[in-house]
């Protein structure tokens, strides 16, 4: 692997300045820290630390009996909750071979669909809040109560609805003719405030021109630093895992792919994505079978270390485990989106003035709480792996 | 109400302290305090990031061992009378990260309970908690800064 993808040292260039911010700064929800290296303004390079907030997650995992351990899954991001409980689920139903009724996984699509707006929404909101236009930022938050209510009905919690378990979902989290309605109707609403919404950001001037032509991304250097998702996309790399995705088989979408590579492209993608997601979410509602939402007839055994990959928010998400003879997990193993695109983050910023920076580092909708993991311990000393030793070492799969 | 109470009660402001966690309460947060649905403002209680300019210290998340020093830091950087909150089951108890009752034993990395480290006023369970319920964990913790002497 390291052998096929070299990592160029670069050339010693002289800094100027270098410019720090974080852990905790007003432009960053999360915390994190950013040295941008400035040459009379323009960025030289960046740099992206991320292990402010170890947990130590990944090692909670061992030992636990199969359904406890969902329990976590879901908690390792805020953001993307529900992802991670379903593709925590999706390893044991591959490595198992345990049927999904086709009822459940259904629900289980809208579900992932309804935290993807969301996520793009909150997205529009970072996004405009450090551009600097906060009724933009405030609007998305608006637009965005719709669907955090829908996931209020559905699993009973506005973030951690825990809507699938093995074999399918909960079954308080079962659609009924009065919620299939609702969400009908909300969708109907949505649309029309949403398409308001896009119309007046793509005809404001002061946006748009801060948004085009800053941080740019080629396809090429899309592929080689491993941007996926939207990010990538926006880059022109064709890729959706959700064409391959059994789940998603019966559902007709497009996928949406730009050539331009700057941050207007990563903002368009995402809010033409919006209006894919709802044509899925009525597709499920309208065309959802009759039938059990749970097959119980499952039990955890010996399985093989089982790898499962989905097209989250923000990228492509693997979850990976073996269970040993009793059932208990073993090696539990996370890579989520925004490690392999942390260095697509870094490698846009550079070439542009010091003010964007943090425009293209938000457009690239960064999650960093989830990616803080990984730590390798060598020779008694405990450090945390760089972004580029993780996407070389574990970054892609062949 | 003296003229102090009175000037105080017009400008509260409120600082987030994120402390690792999963982002779910800090998303909440920043909902209840700036979005349009629940918003805080209402109040009279803004929102800054300037630890010297604030009053309210919101808490979420876990405190992770690399966090631990700004925390204390940024307590102290707030003026007097301060006000505490503690949003989510992550600076209560320590939430699944703690892992009370796992067979690996306690997490140690992670510092959870807010109370071994700076004096909490108002405890908001929840994971996470409602909008609703954060607005009222934070005013809750208003009076306190008001009636101060």
């Amino acid at each position: 692997m390291a052998s096929q993808n070299p990592v160029k040292q670069k050339e010693v260039v002289e800094i100027e300045k270098e410019l720090s911010f974080g852990p905790i700064h007003p432009a960053l929800l999360e915390p994190y820290r950013i040295r941008l290296f400035v040459n009379d303004e323009y960025v030289e390079d960046c740099e992206l630390t991320v292990n402010v907030a170890y947990r130590g997650i990944e090692k909670l995992f061992e030992g636990l009996p199969i359904e406890r351990a969902l329990v976590i899954a879901e908690k390792v991001c805020g953001i993307c909750s529900n992802v991670h409980a379903f593709n925590a689920v999706r390893v044991i139903e591959g490595g198992l071979n345990i049927e999904v009724p086709t009822r459940a996984s259904y629900i289980r699509v809208l579900v992932h669909e309804i935290q993807r707006m969301t996520s793009h929404l909150l997205f529009f909101g970072h996004a405009f809040e450090v551009l600097g236009h906060e009724t933009f930022a405030m609007r998305s938050f608006l637009l965005r109560e719709t669907f955090m209510d829908l996931m209020a009905y559905i699993g009973g919690n506005r973030v951690m609805a825990s809507v699938p378990i093995i074999g399918g979902i909960r079954p308080r989290a079962d659609l009924t003719e009065p919620l299939k309605k609702t969400i009908l109707s909300r969708l109907d609403e949505f649309e029309d405030k949403y398409t308001d919404y896009v119309n007046r950001i793509m005809a404001d001037p002061m946006v748009m021109s801060r948004l085009t032509g800053v941080g740019l991304l080629s396809k090429d250097e899309a592929i080689k630093w491993y941007a996926t998702g939207p990010t990538g996309r926006a880059s022109g790399w064709d890729f959706d895992l959700r064409r391959d995705m059994k789940e998603y088989k019966p559902f007709d979408f497009k996928v949406i792919v730009l050539n331009e590579g700057d941050n207007k492209a990563r903002v368009v993608a995402r809010a033409l994505e919006i209006f894919e997601s709802i044509k899925i979410m009525r597709q499920v509602v309208k065309n959802l079978p009759e039938g059990p939402v749970v097959n119980r007839q499952w039990i955890a055994g010996k399985m093989d270390y089982t790898i499962a990959y989905i097209e989250t928010y923000r990228g492509e998400l693997m979850h990976s485990y073996g269970l040993d003879e009793h059932g208990l997990i073993r090696n539990y193993k996370i890579r989520t989106p925004t490690i392999t695109n942390l260095a697509a983050m870094e490698q846009a910023c550079i070439g542009d003035h010091v003010t964007d920076a943090m425009v293209t580092i938000a457009s690239c909708d960064p999650c960093l709480t989830c990616c803080t993991r990984a730590e390798v311990v060598e020779k008694g000393r405990s450090r945390v792996m760089t972004d580029q030793e993780v996407v070389r070492n574990y970054g892609w799969r062949h | 109400m003296s003229l102090k109470a009175r000037s105080r009660r017009n400008a509260i402001h409120a600082m987030l302290f994120y402390s690792g966690g999963c982002n779910g309460c800090d998303i909440e947060v920043a909902n209840a305090l700036l979005s349009p649905r629940y918003d805080l403002e209402q109040y009279k209680v803004l929102f800054t990031w300037n630890p010297r300019e604030a009053d309210v210290l919101i808490v979420s998340g876990i405190i992770a061992w690399q966090l631990l020093e700004p925390l204390k830091k940024i307590y102290s950087m707030i003026p007097n009378p301060k006000a505490v909150v503690a949003i989510g089951s992550c600076p209560i108890n320590g939430n699944v990260y703690k892992n009370l009752v796992g067979d690996i034993g306690v997490n140690e990395d992670i510092f959870a309970p807010l109370d071994n480290i700076i004096p909490v006023d108002v405890k908001v369970p929840g994971c996470p908690p409602r909008p609703e319920d954060i607005l009222e964990g934070v005013v809750k913790g208003v009076p306190k800064l008001v009636e101060a002497p």
